[in-house]
């Protein structure tokens, strides 16, 4: 069986993807020029898949790569059920990135999650709208919203860009993102509430849950292999 | 429009709620899908079959029909009182059961005498479900959400802690954390000098004026929605919030009464006796409750099949009194669910305020329970 593995086309996450493999003994080389969006790895059956970073979540869940390197954001966004779909084999220490929700620096009374719940409940009846929550993670937001704080009157404004812009341009109330610095949240004017770190990401090597891996040594190789290097 | 998986007892369906006054409606299957966001939240989008419009307007195939139904006597504003039937498929995701199935009901918009129209309602839904299942008991289970805000009222909590939990009732894992969080002592964060001067002294206007300020300087109020005016109004609330701890006896006594439950025919004395005990004055809520109990009671049902269990609710904001639903006895399938909804016409933009009673009947969970 050939392993396929599923990793980011550009970027600092192909170099680092690629440095925790070259650790590992598995040199990926790139299939015709350096350009192309195929590889290989030198002496093993495995292939290498350059994608997008958000279409290797959805290639591990339809299981057409055996593995793939991306955030695990982008796993718990992408999949419904993502732990019955795929496995977090490895943490791998890069690509960290925090899903937070920030309320503008401004909101003085609200630190926390029950604070913004109150301002939720009264905001159609003060403002004939919902709390409208500026955002690309609609998964993970309905989940910590709805399922852990029990807040239920909002709205979700999709936003692909720029979405610590988005309160100040009154496209919405507050916005869920990903921060690593927090230093754009700080220069748009918003802060994070106490408990409101939905998710502390990373790159993770993530294994498509496919019943042909069971007790497939080559598998339990690359894993081990991996692991290793941490 | 004959459909061939549609319920064999639907004609004799329609035809008792027709004996029973209500005229028949019928409403888009495709409904514009905010009205529904908006009433059950956000939650409600993973359930929910979504399109969109050429134009761009959100667009469901209809989930339920309380929403169509008062939409649709908004729009013909033909007056009050109206006793509303219909019959006809909704489209859920569902987890059991298939994503497209039947549902029935009657809403009652406009009747004044609210006692009287509530126990129509449970007598409607246990009077169809006898037919429809004759000879098999039926358990029926009766909350209250008007109860529930007047004991938490009586217990002299600071508004903002009894929105909070009136707008908890029907949840009960978020409720108990509330009643948690009462109970334990808070911290409240640390806030700007500056700002703290201005709150601890009081100084309304001038807290307003500094907010104001950092929003000028910041770009931020351009497009704020939140003004300097309601982050100060809540910063004080806030205050008072935090200060604020049940103390032991009165988490008690909202425990206590929180866990009733006992037949209906004892819960009128249950719920006095109760007040009287804890020094709580529930005045309106109550004498609603006995009189919706002598209703019933009036019309020939049995209080003692009736239990009111009081942690019985919705966490749906416009339900405002009687909550129900109606069971075969010893099983948990729901067949029929309904309650009072005062505030929900309001809310979807009824000029006057219409008192509004209603329940639906899960015809697919009927048509199984028949089978056997």
């Amino acid at each position: 069986m050939t392993i396929t593995i599923g990793l980011p086309s550009k970027g600092r996450m192909k170099d680092d993807a690629s440095a925790i493999f070259a650790r590992a003994g598995l040199t990926i080389t790139a299939v015709g020029n350096d350009r192309s969006y195929r590889g290989r790895v030198e002496g093993e059956d495995i292939e290498i898949a350059y994608l997008s970073a958000s279409e290797i979540s959805r290639e591990i869940g339809n299981g057409t790569v055996d593995f793939g390197v991306t955030g695990e954001d982008l796993i718990r966004e992408g999949l419904a059920e993502a732990d019955k779909k795929v496995e977090i084999v490895a943490r791998l220490g890069f690509g960290h990135a925090d899903v937070i929700v920030a309320v503008p620096e401004i909101w003085l009374d609200v630190d926390t999650m029950a604070d913004l719940s109150d301002v939720a409940q009264e905001f159609r009846a003060r403002h004939g709208r919902r709390l409208a929550i500026a955002t690309k993670y609609w998964r993970l937001t309905q989940q910590f919203f709805s399922r852990q704080h029990g807040i239920q009157l909002y709205r979700i404004v999709e936003s692909l860009g720029a979405t610590e812009g988005a309160p100040a341009a009154g496209q919405a109330d507050i916005i869920v993102d990903i921060t690593s610095t927090g230093s754009t949240l700080k220069a748009n004017h918003l802060k994070i509430l106490s408990d409101g770190v939905i998710l502390r990401s990373e790159a993770c090597l993530v294994r498509a849950r496919k019943p042909e891996h069971e007790g497939n040594a080559k598998i339990a190789d690359l894993v081990a292999r991996v692991r290793a290097t941490l | 429009m004959p459909l061939i998986n549609m319920p064999d007892f639907a004609g004799a369906l329609l035809d008792d709620f027709l004996a029973r006054g209500a005229a028949r409606v019928d409403t888009p299957v495709i409904q514009p899908a905010a009205p529904f966001l908006d009433m059950a939240g956000e939650d409600l989008r993973r359930r929910i079959f979504l399109t969109e419009s050429e134009t761009g307007e959100s667009l469901c195939l209809r989930p339920e029909f309380t929403i169509p139904v008062c939409l649709s006597h908004i729009e013909t504003a033909t007056g009050t009182p109206k006793r509303y039937a219909y019959l006809g498929e909704v489209f859920r995701q569902r987890r059991e059961g298939g994503n497209e199935f039947y549902q029935a009901g009657i809403e009652d918009l406009g009747e004044t005498a609210t006692a009287r129209a509530d126990a129509r309602a449970i007598n409607d839904a246990t009077g169809i479900l006898h037919k429809l299942l004759p000879g098999r008991p039926l358990d029926v289970t009766l909350g209250d959400q008007a109860v529930f805000e007047a004991v938490v009222r009586a217990l002299g909590l600071p508004s903002g802690w009894q929105k909070r939990l009136i707008q908890a009732f029907g949840d009960s894992a978020h409720l108990d954390q509330l009643l948690k969080t009462l109970a334990s002592p808070q911290t409240a964060q640390g806030l700007d000098p500056a700002v703290e001067t201005l709150l601890s002294s009081n100084d309304e206007a001038g807290l307003i004026a500094h907010l104001d300020h950092i929003m000028q300087n910041t770009g931020y109020s351009t497009n704020a929605s939140r003004s300097p005016r309601e982050i100060a109004a809540r910063l004080k609330e806030k205050r008072a919030l935090a200060q604020t701890r049940l103390d032991g006896a009165a988490l008690l006594l909202l425990r206590e009464f929180l866990s009733l439950e006992l037949p209906l025919s004892e819960a009128a004395a249950a719920l006095a006796g109760f007040a009287d005990a804890a020094g709580l004055s529930l005045g309106a809520a109550l004498a609603r409750f006995e009189a919706r109990t002598a209703a019933l009671s009036d019309l020939g049902i049995d209080l003692s099949r009736i239990t009111y269990r009081a942690a019985f609710g919705r966490p749906l904001d416009y339900y405002t009194g009687l909550v129900f639903e109606v069971a075969q006895a010893g099983e948990d399938a729901v067949l029929a669910g309904g309650g009072r909804f005062d505030r929900l016409l309001t809310l979807l933009g009824a000029k006057d305020p219409i008192p509004a009673v209603g329940f639906s009947l899960w015809l697919d969970r009927i048509e199984l329970a028949r089978a056997r």
